[in-house]
């Protein structure tokens, strides 16, 4: 399973590979984890505590974790450090002629304050395109690439969650050199 | 000079701010109503106050920033006070004159005031006449008067709204290629956030502290300061880091300070809790704006004093006395948990809390409306709470704060209490190297540390393989297993389990 960060161009290669326990009857006591990160084997021991949460003892650090699968997402904490991981799944990196990203999501949840471009507007790398205010703060998202504004998908005064689809581009109209689609994964 | 207990406070805000004012309403006899948006149905705050009314939607203006439906909130329930917290309409003249109007006592300072002091630029002025240092700055701005006034004292420059607050409506700017769109975009973030544009110009210190004097004025005519807080670290020119006292500021420095707080207060006509704000830079001290509201660090000054500020205001509002301040003893430092992700530039986050651990022990304080299940929207400011820890010196106040936001654990919303932590450890801070640009010189970039991932990524590929063990007996509530998300989207840990069932199973 690849596993991404919102934000994050890193990917993690993740696979809980087995959990043993002593006792099927104990569901308290600790049980040995062994999981691959990025092709490495991480050995752990996992106590699950009654609060929920567990103890993972790893490289003689202890560490109370705690995780959950949301619908589009996985939350995990560990200690005071607290992520939201996508699942990467199947999804291809394919990137149409050479744009940068193909479509602008929403990176948090907000109101898009002003669209500042419209359908079939070519754009240049830099260009701003849509101001969003979450928390009274504004943020203005910009174009990565050159590129042809093919459809907007919001409006101003639209409350947008975190990773809804804003904009979509499409490639400017020179050639895009000729590319192997990336495996795809699963 | 008249006396008027209060027999019911209506707290016009939210949070963990509503939470702090109710306690000490409380504490004083006073009973309390809570006022909520619908999306805070649930909150902390509708729970623990005697009352509560719904006043609105859950966008701000139309509920928390709504004076009509605070005040309609504050007469069906027959309040006779109301307090406005911090952020919203506290620091709103027409609101005070509002509750005024409605035969009720309005806990802050009267409506003038305010508005002669909660202006920026009226409030420059007003230092400035009393013989208080102000820095260099251009209170009446246009595109020509601006280019001029940079002309003359360089950039960088600093663009700030007269009726800001909170790091809003501020924009710094480096160049004069920048300095008009700055202008626009300061006076239209000013304009949503505040409903006034006017925007000002100063000139930016390169590295200055922000220090800050805690005033409590009555009707009586007295007047005290409860020291000083150093409030310098920030991101986004909203503090995230206080601590009172101001490490290594001279003695001379400080009572300098603390008479101009005092000089601008009694000038002004204060009345009740404020907080007079200045910018330390190389031995010199500059009036920078005055805060007519509780700030969201008091608890800071009340660990140092052993005081409560709320009480204060209470009872001033009620027409007594201040009391006579108490020898501050030690160090106290603040850490704000923000839902933001400090490793992609402070980017808001939202969640649901689906399990919380908050720490305790000697020192400790957490002022906070998070609990199991909160659900933090994007409606709102994204504060989670407030982490304050005590301790004989820095030291052990520091060692304490370290500890504490290690115990800190918080699953379903991105925040900042990792990141908060490795500040506070760190050499810089310990050092005390104190300035507004804290953050920028000694964590421009931060991530976790490899073996802090690595503990992220085993949680991971625990809860996305479903949890630990999907077969575990059905006696065993507490273990970790896998289920499937619940019609709101929302899960408890790994699956099924947690405390997370109001009433429990029966079972035990």
């Amino acid at each position: 399973m690849k596993l991404k960060r919102q934000g994050d161009a890193r990917e993690f290669e993740v696979e809980l590979l087995a959990q043993n326990r002593q006792n099927d009857t104990d569901a308290g006591a600790p049980r040995a984890i062994r999981i691959t990160i990025d092709g490495r084997e991480v050995a752990a021991t996992v106590a699950p505590m009654p609060d929920g949460s567990a103890i993972v003892e790893l490289g003689g650090r202890r560490v109370r974790v705690a995780g959950a699968r949301l619908r589009s997402s996985i939350v995990v904490a560990a200690g005071p450090l607290a992520a939201e991981f996508v699942v990467v799944e199947g999804r291809t990196a394919h990137r149409a002629g050479g744009l940068a990203a193909p479509e602008v999501d929403a990176p948090m949840p907000g109101k898009v304050l002003k669209v500042l471009v419209s359908e079939g507007q070519p754009v240049e790398h830099g260009d701003p395109l849509i101001v969003l205010e979450a928390m009274k703060m504004e943020t203005t998202l910009y174009a990565e690439s050159p590129a042809i504004v093919a459809k907007i998908c919001v409006e101003a005064g639209q409350m947008v969650d975190h990773g809804a689809r804003l904009i979509e581009l499409s490639p400017v109209a020179t050639p895009a050199r000729p590319r192997e689609p990336p495996p795809q994964d699963d | 000079m008249k006396r008027r207990p209060l027999n019911k406070l209506l707290v016009a805000n939210r949070g963990e701010i509503a939470l702090r004012i109710i306690r000490s309403a409380r504490l004083l006899g006073i009973a309390t109503v809570a006022v909520y948006s619908e999306a805070d149905a649930d909150a902390a705050h509708v729970a623990a106050a005697d009352q509560a009314r719904l006043i609105g939607p859950p966008e701000a203006s139309e509920s928390y920033l709504n004076i009509a439906a605070i005040i309609e909130a504050a007469r069906a329930t027959d309040a006779d006070a109301i307090h406005p917290g911090y952020g919203f309409l506290s620091e709103r003249p027409e609101f005070a004159r509002a509750v005024g109007e409605a035969g009720m006592v309005f806990v802050g300072p009267p409506a003038e005031v305010m508005a002669a002091l909660g202006d920026k630029v009226a409030a420059r002025r007003l230092a400035a006449d009393a013989g208080v240092p102000v820095v260099p700055g251009l209170e009446t701005v246009d595109d020509r008067t601006a280019e001029q006034f940079a002309a003359r004292v360089g950039f960088p420059l600093m663009v700030k709204a007269a009726a800001g607050g909170g790091g809003r409506g501020m924009r710094l700017v480096e160049a004069q290629a920048g300095l008009a769109e700055a202008l626009a975009a300061a006076s239209r973030e000013a304009k949503a956030a505040f409903g006034d544009g006017r925007v000002f110009l100063e000139k930016y210190l390169a590295h200055p502290r922000h220090i800050e004097v805690q005033i409590l004025a009555d009707q009586h005519g007295v007047v005290v300061a409860l020291g000083e807080r150093d409030c310098s670290i920030q991101r986004r020119h909203q503090k995230i880091i206080e601590e009172s006292p101001a490490p290594g500021l001279d003695d001379s420095l400080r009572g300098r300070m603390v008479e101009a707080a005092l000089k601008v207060a009694r000038v002004a006509g204060y009345r009740n809790a404020g907080t007079m704000e200045f910018l330390v830079d190389g031995g010199e001290f500059y009036f920078l704006e005055a805060n007519t509201r509780l700030q969201v660090e008091h608890p800071v000054t009340e660990m140092r004093y052993g005081c409560d500020l709320v009480a204060e205001q209470l009872r001033v509002a009620m027409g007594e006395r201040v009391s006579e301040p108490a020898a501050p003893r030690g160090v106290a430092i603040e850490c704000r948990i923000y839902a933001e992700d400090a490793e992609h530039n402070f980017r808001p986050a939202t969640g649901d809390a689906l399990y919380l651990n908050l720490p305790a022990g000697p020192g400790v304080r957490i002022d906070t409306h998070l609990v199991t299940g909160a659900r933090v929207t994007a409606f709102y400011d994204g504060l989670l709470g407030k982490l304050i820890c005590w301790g004989a010196d820095r030291e052990q106040a520091r060692g304490r704060m370290v500890a504490a936001l290690g115990e800190f654990s918080l699953l379903g919303v991105t925040n900042t209490a990792a990141f908060l932590r490795e500040v506070i450890a760190s050499e810089a801070f310990g050092d005390a190297r104190l300035s507004t640009r804290f953050l920028e010189e000694f964590f421009p970039r931060w991530s976790p540390d490899g073996e802090a991932l690595e503990c992220l990524l085993v949680a991971a590929a625990i809860a996305a393989g479903g949890g630990l063990g999907a077969a575990q007996s059905a006696s065993s509530r507490g273990a970790l297993s896998g289920g499937s998300a619940t019609g709101h989207g929302r899960r408890s840990p790994w699956g099924e389990l947690t405390g997370f069932e109001p009433w429990g199973r029966g079972e035990r």
